[in-house]
């Protein structure tokens, strides 16, 4: 099912977090969300979801209009999500993170539940037959009986997806799930959202500051900065687009260096032409404003390196399996 | 297939079997306690200390719902056991009436107890519910706030009611056709229990006590069952992770008002029935009195949670043991000839307040030590998951 966003906006009092944002995502994609930091991506998110309803504008999921439902109930409607600071169940051990997932497709009643009916355990080892199937897509088996705040970094990602993956979603919304990955592992994340996708018939949807994993997997890209939409195409488009490059150069030399470095691999000039070709005009006069913006955000940058360096932190201690999909 | 946790996932058949001899025996041993406990302990002081520690063991299984479990903030307990004790009260006194007075028997008991503890689940239910909306915006001090103002509430209206005017309740609502008619005979009915003084039933012939051993052991058993199944099923498991991360629970599909309101219900009925036990509890007082259900109940009620350790089933019931006990011991401190001669000295001296120093000591050494409780979230009897077989 598509997931369409029209005119998209959310204000948080005076600051315009997403404004006029439209896309569509299409069935089975693999969909690109990036944009620099404070971009506004993390809020799409949270719109998509319920966390915060959006002031204007319209989200559809094919056509269920999701403004109405609260965010349990977009849930149970197919729309899935991890987070960018994870959120797991931290006194609840792996496999309950996973379990709590599946009370809304469960049969028994609490009245059941008490009486320990026969529907009741029916309940429960269908519910853990399909959890620790899914633990072991994720190479977390293992420690099913573990609490979940003793896995490593890495391996809270994992399960996180994992969790979101229970509710057999139809559109799957990954919040930076390369953050805190090293190489290894960001290449087994590649292969495990192709995996995911071609296996549950699903839609992705990948806010990523990684390149190395954005470039890789997504097959269509859509760019933010400052909340609004900046460019839109195929990683080979997003790669050189003029206004992209403009964004990410003006913020973060971290962000341009990669995007730079995976585009210099792949023949630049030859896709610049492709880019400016497909959108032209417009674009140019977007990214010389953007230019002016740049320097004002010097500052927000600075702040943000912290952050960055806090992150690779805790790439070390990442749990040293890459994790692939396995069948 | 994986190893099971602990009551989560069992072997099948058989069940039904294996429920009606743990229920079954569960019963027969209280019916047993019954018939026996007269005679096997003479000290009715004893006896009565026996039955309040399974009253407090469902008071603190009870709250551990909210405050363990939801992770919610109740300090208002003492407002659900006072609705379920009242109504109790009043439905046993009036249909033991109706059923021609006299001794209050065993065979009898098994109207008089289901009906009225039936009606005090019902009321303390409903006042969970309402009690429960706000919780639904109010987090922490703020919930706490809103529990503690429906119990001091409840406790006042009935303590500060004008008694001494006779008129009955039938007279009032005869000319309760009018609005003021109306509140007029509400205040007739509140005024009907006494007051500060207490309820002691509709002649003042005092609450007639039904509860035996049998039901008091034999409600606290089968509710302890329920309420570790409740802990170790799907909605304990999606209530505790509402606990963890309320946002992260909704993206899963777990919709936190229904959670929320619903363990705040079941936790209001579990008060309602203890205090309907304790109300007519065989070896206790024929009269509910406004003051049981003062803010230091609800204390006590925290105090045996926290004790024990917040979420754990096991644990709220060793707390609620071990308050009962604790007041227990320093009532007979108290009746000793070195207490009294102090006393005589001093004469301000109340050794009730010495219970809240003993709570305050073991809390805070607790809070040193073990600050999750005596038990954490787990459980005494919690079987340790086997390693969980490899995943194809
Ligand atoms: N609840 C909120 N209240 C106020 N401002 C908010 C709130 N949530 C987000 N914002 C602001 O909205 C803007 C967009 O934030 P958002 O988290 O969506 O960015 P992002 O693209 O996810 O950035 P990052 O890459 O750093 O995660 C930021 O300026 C942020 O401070
Ligand atoms: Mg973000």
């Amino acid at each position: 099912m598509d997931l369409t966003l029209k005119n998209v906006t959310k204000n948080f009092g005076g600051l315009r977090a997403v404004g006029d944002v439209s896309f569509t995502v299409p069935d089975r994609s693999i969909y690109g969300l990036i944009g620099p930091n404070g971009a506004g991506k993390t809020t799409v998110f949270n719109l998509v979801t319920g966390v915060y309803k959006h002031d204007e504008g319209s989200i559809h999921l094919g056509k269920t209009d999701l403004r109405p439902l609260k965010p349990a109930e977009i849930a149970r409607a197919g729309i899935a999500r991890t987070f960018q600071n994870i959120r797991l169940f931290g006194q609840l051990t792996v496999i309950e993170n996973l379990l709590v997932a599946c009370e809304i497709d469960k049969k028994a009643s609490l009245l059941s539940s008490v009486l320990r009916t026969k529907v009741h355990y029916e309940d429960e080892s269908s519910m853990r037959d399909r959890a620790l199937e899914l633990l072991g897509v994720f190479d977390l088996a293992h420690t099913a009986e573990e609490p979940s705040t003793s896995l490593s970094y890495g391996n809270q990602r994992r399960l996180e997806i994992a969790r979101a993956m229970m509710l057999k979603p139809k559109v799957l919304l990954l919040d930076e799930p390369a953050a805190g990955m090293n190489y290894g592992e960001a290449e087994g994340l590649k292969k495990q959202i192709r995996w995911l996708r071609d296996t549950f018939d699903l839609t992705v949807v990948l806010v990523e500051h990684n390149m190395q994993v954005v470039m890789g997997v997504c097959e269509e890209i859509h760019v933010l900065d400052h909340g609004e939409t900046i460019a839109h195409g195929t990683p080979d488009q997003i790669r050189n687009d003029p206004a992209v490059l403009a964004a990410y150069l003006g913020e973060e030399a971290d962000g341009t260096a990669t995007l730079a470095s995976d585009a210099d691999a792949k023949a630049p000039s030859a896709k610049g032409d492709e880019a400016s070709a497909k959108e032209p005009g417009a674009k140019g006069d977007e990214a010389s404003t953007k230019g002016d913006e740049a320097s004002a955000k010097g500052d927000e940058a600075s702040a943000k390196g912290d952050e960055a360096s806090a992150k690779d932190a805790k790439g070390d201690e990442r749990g040293g399996k890459a994790g692939e999909g396995s069948s | 297939m994986a190893g099971a946790q602990a009551g989560s996932t069992r072997p099948m058949g058989s069940g039904l079997l294996k429920q009606i001899a743990l229920f079954g025996g569960g019963l027969l041993v209280a019916l047993l306690l019954d018939f026996t406990l007269d005679k096997a302990i003479s000290d009715s002081s004893i006896r009565q200390l026996l039955m309040m520690a399974a009253c407090n063991i469902l008071v603190a299984l009870s709250l551990n719902v909210i405050n363990g479990m939801a992770g919610q903030f109740s300090i208002g307990h003492a407002g659900f056991l006072g609705l379920g004790g009242y109504s109790a009260a009043v439905v046993s006194a009036n249909l033991h009436e109706a059923l021609g007075g006299g001794e209050a028997t065993f065979g009898k008991s098994f109207i008089v107890v289901p009906v009225s503890l039936l009606v005090a689940a019902l009321l303390s239910g409903i006042a969970g519910l309402f009690v429960g909306l706000p919780s639904l915006r109010l987090k922490g001090d703020y919930l706490a706030i809103v529990t503690l103002g429906f119990s001091e509430i409840f406790r006042l209206v009935i303590a500060t009611a004008q008694i001494g005017d006779k008129e009955t309740i039938a007279h009032a609502w005869s000319s309760a056709g009018s609005p003021r008619g109306f509140v007029h005979a509400i205040s007739v009915m509140i005024t009907s229990l006494g007051g500060q003084n207490g309820y002691a039933g509709p002649k003042d012939a005092g609450v007639p006590l039904y509860a035996g051993p049998f039901w008091v052991v034999g409600l606290a058993f089968v509710l302890g069952v329920v309420a570790w199944r409740l802990k170790f099923s799907g909605w304990g498991r999606a209530l505790r992770a509402l606990r963890e991360d309320e946002i992260a629970a909704a993206a899963v599909g777990v919709d936190p008002t229904r959670y929320k309101v619903t363990s705040f219900v079941i936790s209001a009925v579990g008060a309602g029935i203890a205090g309907g036990l304790m109300a007519m509890n065989r070896d206790g007082t024929p009269i509910v009195q406004p003051d049981s259900y003062n803010f230091q109940a609800s204390f006590d009620a925290i105090t045996m949670v926290i004790l024990g350790g917040s979420g754990s089933v096991t644990g709220a019931a060793i707390g609620g043991v071990f308050v009962t006990f604790t007041v227990k011991a320093i009532e007979l401190l108290q009746s000793t000839s070195a207490v009294q001669a102090l006393k005589q000295r001093f004469e301000s001296l109340d050794l009730n307040a010495l219970r809240m120093i003993i709570y305050a000591a073991v809390l805070i050494a607790l809070m040193i030590v073990r600050p999750e409780g005596l038990l954490g979230e787990r459980e005494l009897f919690q079987k340790k998951a086997p390693s969980p077989a490899k995943a194809k």
